[in-house]
């Protein structure tokens, strides 16, 4: 099954590229502005030929990883706190709201205020815009956990931090995996956002910088990169996903009673 | 979008530049100190043509032999220049005229310290110029009056000398539609058919011109005689602060800008290291001139064409800025 959809995928993928190839070579669009698949290609290798390629995707996943790393670690910590504390809830409540819709650009020059244009500013963006992702997911989670089970605990006499560990965090996981798995992928696009906008360091600066070049081909081998590399975050949020809910019934399956 | 950008970039501006706090304070003493005789010096720039001269200075020992080490960032357009200075995330940045007078005359503390770009005062051939596409019917500038032109910033530098282009050639520059659009979208929006015109800077002005394009004006040549289009330039309180500093960044500069004059071809060496434009068209690219001063007179002519064109809250003081 797992290996009919990659090969499915692939197909897909294969059919993309050979349309890409052959609109522009029909004249359908201008090469200048849409150059055909090869020439992508070549610039792509190119591209993995110089030192300075891989500096910028070390920039790129650096801000990614540290961006979502405070992210994920505020949004459970915070998201856990305020649905353990009853009074929190309602103190939060509207502040989230209110907080959640603002757009993480909406923040950049606020970021070149404060750091300029650097890796701070990217993960300030990074950090505000996948934190709302987890953290919503968080309270939901807690909010899912089964009032019986709770109580069944407290009649045992489990303590809060027990409750936290054997009924709320089971419950709350499957939600704040997939919290997780946005996050990670919003916090690519913020990342490389950040950087063609402000400058910062990274595949986005150097896609800015081949786009004020007019190098074409250049360009669009960046973006196949960030494409890429969304991709590959995908299938490794999915399969750190699958590991860490392999006991849970939307993974394991329905066993036949 | 772009111009949301700037319009919040400029109100977070008005905010920190009345209630300077304390992260700018640090910011300008933390990178200004020097350590064993250099001081390191952050520099914001945009990685284009126009900044060749600094990357060539650097490479020839001209900031370094004046116990200067830069530290070049890059961003991407200058709306993150002018914050990034008066916040003194950067000690010395790089923007257009136009842009440092809207700054001044809105408060925001900023001081020109050197020459950065001028025209090259030649009709025709110049770094910028608005462009037709082939076989347009569109000859000067005056036919411009009804038609869709796009320039990378709406009330702006470009914005002022295309009016002033429409307006020497006998039209009348409020009949122009100006259309926002970054440079390095002019080729194909002009090709395209969705632009009449474009007021494009190198190297979009070599694809324009590579393809048939037409060059019908040279705006910043209408607007003086070799008119100032960009300068280098320091947050006020950096200059006070710092005067040795600036003074040496404004003699290394000089010297940097001189070289590159007479050097171009090594000018356009090093504009392969910081830049992707392809071989073919960095040769055909029109270099900017890089004289050692800023022309007055033109800075002058642009802070009078950009009150006309209502571009500042209030009057400019151009002696202010200038250094």
């Amino acid at each position: 099954m797992r290996l009919q959809n990659a090969a499915l995928g692939a197909a897909g993928l294969a059919a993309f590229l050979a349309l890409g190839e052959v609109v522009p070579r029909l004249g359908l669009v201008k090469e200048e502005y849409f150059p055909p698949t090869s020439r992508i290609a070549s610039a792509f290798a190119d591209e993995l030929s110089d030192g300075s390629f891989w500096t910028a995707l070390g920039d790129t996943l650096t801000g990614w990883a540290l961006g979502l790393a405070i992210a994920v670690s505020a949004g459970i910590v915070i998201g856990v706190a305020v649905s353990v504390v009853p009074y929190l809830r309602e103190a939060t409540a509207s502040t989230i709201e209110f907080l959640r819709p603002i757009p993480s650009v909406a923040l950049i020059p606020l970021a070149v205020l404060l750091y300029g244009s650097e890796l701070r500013s990217v993960l300030l963006l990074v950090v505000y815009a996948s934190f709302w992702q987890v953290l919503i997911q968080t309270l939901y989670g807690v909010q899912d956990v089964d009032p019986v089970a709770d109580e069944t605990a407290r009649s045992y006499g489990l303590g809060t931090w027990a409750r936290i560990r054997h009924v709320l965090w089971p419950t709350a996981l499957p939600y704040v995996m997939t919290g997780v798995r946005l996050a990670a992928a919003v916090a690519l696009i913020l990342a490389i956002t950040g950087e063609l906008v402000i400058g910062a360091p990274g595949l986005g600066a150097r896609i800015a910088v081949a786009q004020n070049s007019q190098a074409v081909p250049e360009m669009y081998a960046l973006i196949v990169v960030t494409g890429l590399l969304g991709l590959l975050i995908n299938v490794g949020a999915r399969t750190v996903e699958r590991r860490a809910l392999a006991w849970h019934q939307s993974v394991r399956g329905e066993v036949a009673v | 979008m772009r111009r949301l950008l700037v319009a919040l970039a400029a109100g977070a501006l008005v905010v920190t530049a009345s209630a300077c706090g304390s992260s700018g304070d640090s910011g300008a003493s933390d990178s200004g100190s020097s350590s064993g005789g250099t001081t390191t010096v952050k520099l914001g720039l945009i990685p284009i043509v126009d900044v060749a001269p600094v990357y060539l200075g650097q490479k020839k020992g001209f900031y370094g032999k004046r116990g200067l080490k830069l530290e070049i960032s890059t961003a991407s357009g200058g709306a993150a220049i002018v914050p990034g200075v008066a916040s003194g995330q950067f000690q010395f940045g790089f923007s257009n005229v136009t842009s440092l007078l809207i700054a001044q005359s809105s408060g925001v503390p900023v001081k020109a310290v050197s020459n950065g770009i001028a025209s090259t005062g030649v009709a025709g051939k110049d770094f910028a110029a608005i462009a037709v596409k082939r076989g347009s019917s569109i000859k000067s500038a005056k036919d411009l009056e009804g038609k869709k032109v796009a320039i990378n910033t709406l009330k702006n530098i470009n914005e002022s000398a295309v009016r002033e282009s429409v307006r020497k050639d006998g039209g009348d520059p409020d009949k122009v539609k100006f259309v926002e659009l970054a440079f390095d979208q002019m080729p194909a929006a002009l090709d395209g058919g969705q632009v009449d015109a474009a007021c494009a800077v190198e190297p979009a002005l070599a694809t324009i011109k590579s393809q048939g394009g037409q060059v019908i004006a040279s705006p910043m040549v209408d607007v003086a005689q070799g008119t100032t289009v960009a300068m280098y330039f320091t947050s006020t309180r950096y200059q006070q602060q710092n005067a040795d500093v600036v003074k040496k960044f404004q003699e290394a500069t000089a010297e940097s800008l001189a070289y590159a004059d007479a050097h171009p071809d090594e000018a356009r060496q090093v504009i392969t290291t910081y830049t992707k434009i392809p071989a073919s068209v960095l040769a055909q690219v029109t270099l900017p001139k890089w004289p050692a001063e800023p022309n007055k007179e033109s800075i002058e002519a642009l802070a009078k064409l950009g009150e006309e064109d209502g571009f500042f809250k209030k009057t400019p003081d151009v002696d202010a800025l200038l250094p």
